[in-house]
């Protein structure tokens, strides 16, 4: 299929234009529509596969056509090694979703099915596109659906959550649109020719201040999107209020169009730059997986527990992209998927016993074990997921994130390793507590066990959870050329900086000798 | 034909020929309702064929100069010609069913909107300050009528009475101010002042309190701050289609006017103090506008103050004095007018007493009551707040591109920190019409054909520009490139 990338855009956005026109008692057609239009971009999106090729670094499959010449604006699409399964997690979490909440939402159904298509299809052009500018409108372009999901589907304090969540995004990547629209005006004044494209950009030899800069705004939006440990406090607020699929995309989608930002943008266009702040992102991410792991610890609600460890989690993902290295970002880009994968079946999973007992403390259950077997099992799945047991998903991506860090950042590697005992700690707890033991409540005993629609959702998580675990090269070898790339820019840019110091040095102590210094050649565009 | 003045050369008819058929027309629907009265359904659509043909007249006329080179046709005056048909007309939709809900409807309102387009239209061609004048008082006797049409409801009559007593300080301002670059220049013609600027000294105090009284006059008009003080009671009081059109026609057509000042002064603007009056007008006008709107309930109070952030943004591109500017204000007016009024139109369709207040609760709940408007408004918004893939991202970005490029890299920071504010008081529109119950006594949305048009053109154009802004780019850069050259 040709425009495939395109295809899996707009088939969403088809659908969910058609879902405006059907009535609104039509609960069971709508449900089915948005059900099917997202199960046919997921097969759609599983045919890029066989056009994708191993062991090519650029972006592949790709489309461009000019869009808003003026300004050098295109609509280009492509796919790469770092795209690739985050794209593929998207089409497959979105009816993932859709299957979840058949019979949980009963508010406004046809606006919900709306919302989440919208959503899908700007979270897979945020992975797909290879225009900056495109990237920003795909990017804000999620915000609104998930701005509506938590605000009209969510808990009892919805609305403070929903717009702390969009004010802090919107925060975030109104500074990065000012860098953008700066990177342009530089690219403009290098080459004469207006352009966004992101493969001419990371030819910018940009000197180290504007780098600093230009580094500091992209940085500050996607550090909020992840969120790095300061700038999380929106994310419990968010995850807590939100409805179960609106928690499901947004921990398992949404936070990684953050991580990927670093991968796709912070790194090769900044190099320098990233290579002198790398070291405050770890110290940050280390921050993250610790704090994240003794704050999820002490939570009496199910659902913040997982909320927390998704701090803890993103933080590992944060320290494989800033160490540098092919292990640990591949590790990164792994766990990524992996976090999509077991997150979003515990929210799931949360989500489920919620709609029947409409409580999510700890001290509310106990024995579910005995009166749900079905559930219990699934859980227990997910929740050895997260942990990172051998055989299981988490353990590869938190593997490959640890051995990578710690042959650049070995005092960061130990250190963060620690949070990989935390989560045991918290999530065990979390099973132990709900699941096992004498049933304490009499209301805990007539609990239906998990519905058809529900495991329907699951298997497939579960699924990849156990085949990236057993086999993770069948995603790996994909990834690597890519990331060799931008490892590459990285590095390349780092040498240049510190050629650009050492010249620096040697004009000084010219200088200092009295020796007028010849001009020396350009070491990069300046203003 | 015979010749009436040496100033009315062969080929008028040709250069105010659009202006005509609007001042006929206007005339005609006031005999036509005064005759007819049991027509007077029909006065609202008579309206919109008028404004129709008028429109239609731009392709048949032909560019040039006239009046002894003092009113111009080019592609600029024929952009902010469509973009004063454009509000004129939205507000006429949306008048259409306001003023029969209010027993209010006759031919007067739609004459006046059609002068008053006449006058914005000399404004906008005036190659003189005395013709941008003359076009000014046209538009402003028009408004004051206007913004009183409501004359049994007191908040209408006081909203006009301010503007009126405003207005007519603003417009003394203006006269002093054109007197003094007269006893400067020895001229009140753009192109003669723009030689005399040349050579001129840029320290020069009379220039300098000539530019201070004429921007100050102008500012009453653009409602930018610190000159901003009657905007929130008279968009309020007004009837809120004519606050829609009050909020942006108006205001394109004086910017267009400053830009014709800018560009004669274009010699001496590097040198002066000028730019750095007006970005500080610009930066006021962002952080007062923003930060104000933030504690208005009332609907049409917070779209005055936002409005009024909105002007300072559009000044942002009056500081790069250039091509790029003049493109962005053009785009920013014609995006301006899709997406205010559209907002000022969901808030006339709320039927209830139109002298209490138009509060936020009056919209709650509206996106489940009314699905059509609640979708319109929160386009609109959305717009306003400039976030992608609206026509409000694409002026915003150029108007931020234009500072970026020009070097005024802080005006365009704050410009962005501002923005940031505003998100969330458009916001807190969405979440109302969403996520709010409708309390008890909520205003009632009408049903009615011509304002479900006049959102359906909104909206469409806000996507339209939103999406493939580049007709309106071209068009807008060309004839940017041509007036300055």
């Amino acid at each position: 299929m040709s425009h495939v990338l395109s295809w899996i855009i707009w088939l969403p956005v088809g659908v969910a234009v058609l879902l405006a026109f059907f009535p609104r008692t039509a609960v069971t057609p709508i449900k089915t529509m948005g059900l099917f239009g997202s199960l046919a971009t997921f097969a759609i999106s599983l045919t890029i596969l066989s056009g994708f090729q191993d062991g090519i670094a650029g972006f592949q499959l790709v489309e461009s056509h000019a869009w808003i010449p003026e300004w050098g604006i295109r609509y280009a699409l492509g796919v790469d090694g770092i795209s690739l399964w985050l794209v593929l997690l998207t089409t497959l979490l979105t009816p993932v979703v859709l299957l979840s909440s058949w019979n949980g939402i009963h508010k406004h159904p046809k606006e919900y099915v709306i919302s989440f298509l919208i959503m899908e299809a700007a979270m897979i052009g945020v992975f797909l596109a290879t225009d900056l500018l495109l990237f920003y409108v795909f990017f804000e372009l999620t915000l609104l659906p998930m701005y509506l999901v938590i605000g009209v589907w969510g808990g009892a304090n919805r609305i403070y959550a929903a717009i702390k969540f969009f004010l802090f995004t919107v925060t975030g990547s109104l500074l990065m649109l000012l860098a953008i629209i700066d990177l342009g005006f530089l690219q403009y004044h290098r080459t004469g020719i207006p352009d966004f494209a992101l493969r001419h950009l990371y030819q910018l030899a940009l000197p180290m201040h504007t780098q600093a800069i230009l580094f500091g705004a992209f940085a500050l939006a996607f550090a909020i999107k992840v969120p790095i440990f300061p700038l999380h406090t929106w994310l419990p607020d968010a995850h807590v209020e939100a409805p179960t699929g609106g928690s499901i995309i947004l921990a398992g989608v949404m936070l990684k169009m953050g991580t990927y930002g670093y991968i796709r943008f912070c790194l090769p266009l900044f190099p320098d730059a990233a290579t002198k702040y790398s070291r405050l992102f770890i110290v940050l991410a280390v921050i993250g997986v610790i704090y994240g792991a003794l704050v999820a610890w002490v939570q009496p609600d199910m659902k913040k527990l997982v909320a927390y460890s998704s701090v803890s989690h993103l933080g590992f993902v944060v320290l494989g992209i800033f160490a540098f290295n092919q292990a640990s970002i591949e590790g990164s880009i792994l766990q990524m998927v992996n976090h999509g994968l077991s997150t979003g079946a515990l929210f799931l999973l949360v989500g489920v016993i919620y709609e029947r007992r409409h409580t999510r403390q700890l001290a509310d259950y106990g024995g579910i074990a005995q009166t749900m077997p079905l559930y219990a099992t699934l859980f227990v799945i997910a929740m050895l997921s997260s942990v990172g047991l051998p055989g299981l998903n988490g353990f590869v991506g938190e593997f490959l994130i640890l051995a990578g860090t710690f042959q650049t950042h070995p005092a960061a590697a130990v250190i963060a390793a620690s949070g990989v005992i935390f989560a045991a700690i918290y999530l065990l707890w979390l099973v132990q507590s709900v699941f096992f033991g004498p049933v304490t409540k009499e209301e805990n005993r007539l609990i239906p066990d998990i519905a058809w629609n529900e495991i329907a959702a699951l298997v497939p998580l579960v699924l990849f959870m156990v085949w990236i675990g057993v086999h993770p090269n069948t995603f790996l070898n994909k990834m690597t050329p890519s990331v060799q790339e931008v490892i590459n820019k990285v590095q390349s840019g780092g040498e240049r900086g510190q050629m650009m110091l050492t010249e620096n040095a040697a004009r000084r102590l010219l200088a200092a000798s009295g020796v007028k210094p010849a001009a020396s050649p350009a070491t990069g565009a300046g203003r | 034909m015979m010749t009436l003045h040496p100033l009315i050369e062969a080929g008028w008819v040709n250069a105010i020929l659009p202006e005509l058929i609007l001042s006929i027309g206007g005339l005609f629907l006031i005999l036509f309702s005064a005759f007819l009265p049991r027509l007077r359904g029909a006065t609202a659509p008579l309206a919109l064929i008028v404004f129709i043909i008028a429109a239609l007249s731009e392709r048949m006329v032909v560019g040039g100069t006239f009046f002894g080179g003092t009113y111009e046709l080019s592609a600029i005056t024929r952009i902010f010609d469509i973009t004063f048909f454009l509000a004129a007309m939205l507000a006429t939709l949306f008048a259409r069913e306001y003023l029969e809900r209010e027993q209010i409807e006759s031919g007067e309102f739609y004459a006046l909107l059609m002068w008053a387009t006449v006058g914005m239209m000399m404004m906008a061609k005036g190659l003189d300050l005395l013709i941008v004048i003359l076009g000014l008082e046209l538009l402003s006797i028009c408004i004051f009528v206007l913004v009183g049409y409501h004359r049994r409801i007191a908040i209408s009559n006081e909203a006009s009475l301010k503007y009126f007593l405003m207005g007519a300080f603003a417009t003394g301002f203006i006269l002093y101010g054109t007197a003094l670059f007269y006893g400067a220049t020895r001229s009140t013609n753009f192109a003669a002042m723009g030689k005399v600027f040349a050579t001129a000294d840029p320290s020069d105090p009379l220039l300098t309190i000539a530019f201070v009284m004429l921007v100050s006059g102008l500012g009453f008009k653009l409602a930018v701050a610190p000159f901003h003080g009657w905007a929130p009671d008279v968009y309020q009081g007004a009837p809120s289609p004519v606050s829609g059109w009050l909020s942006v026609a108006p205001k394109a057509a004086t910017l267009i006017a400053l830009i014709r000042l800018f560009a004669a002064m274009t010699p001496l603007l590097e040198h002066g103090v000028w730019l750095k009056m007006i970005a500080a007008l610009s930066i006021l006008s962002m952080i007062v506008g923003n930060a104000v709107a933030i504690a208005q309930r009332d609907l049409k109070r917070m779209l005055a103050y936002s409005g009024i952030a909105h002007v300072g943004y559009m000044l942002i591109a009056l500081l790069a004095v250039g091509e790029e500017g003049v493109a962005a204000i053009a785009v920013y007016t014609i995006t301006y007018a899709l997406m205010n009024i559209g907002a000022f139109g969901v808030v006339s369709m709320l039927a209830k007493n139109q002298n209490d207040p138009q509060t936020l609760d009056d919209v709650a709940g509206l996106g489940f009551r009314h699905p059509f408007f609640g979708l319109a408004l929160t386009v609109c918004m959305f717009s306003l707040s400039g976030l992608p893939p609206t026509a409000g991202f694409i002026a915003k970005f150029f108007i931020f591109k234009t500072a970026i490029d020009s070097g005024h890299i802080a005006v365009a920071i704050i410009g962005i920190l501002t923005s940031i504010v505003s998100v969330y008081y458009y916001l807190r529109v969405v979440y109302y019409l969403y996520m709010k119950e409708a309390p008890e006594g909520t205003a009632v949305p009408m049903h009615g054909i011509f304002a479900t048009a006049a959102l359906a053109i909104s909206m469409l154009g806000i996507f339209l520009i939103g999406i493939f802004p580049t007709p309106l780019f071209e068009r807008a850069g060309a004839a940017a490139r041509a007036m300055l050259h």
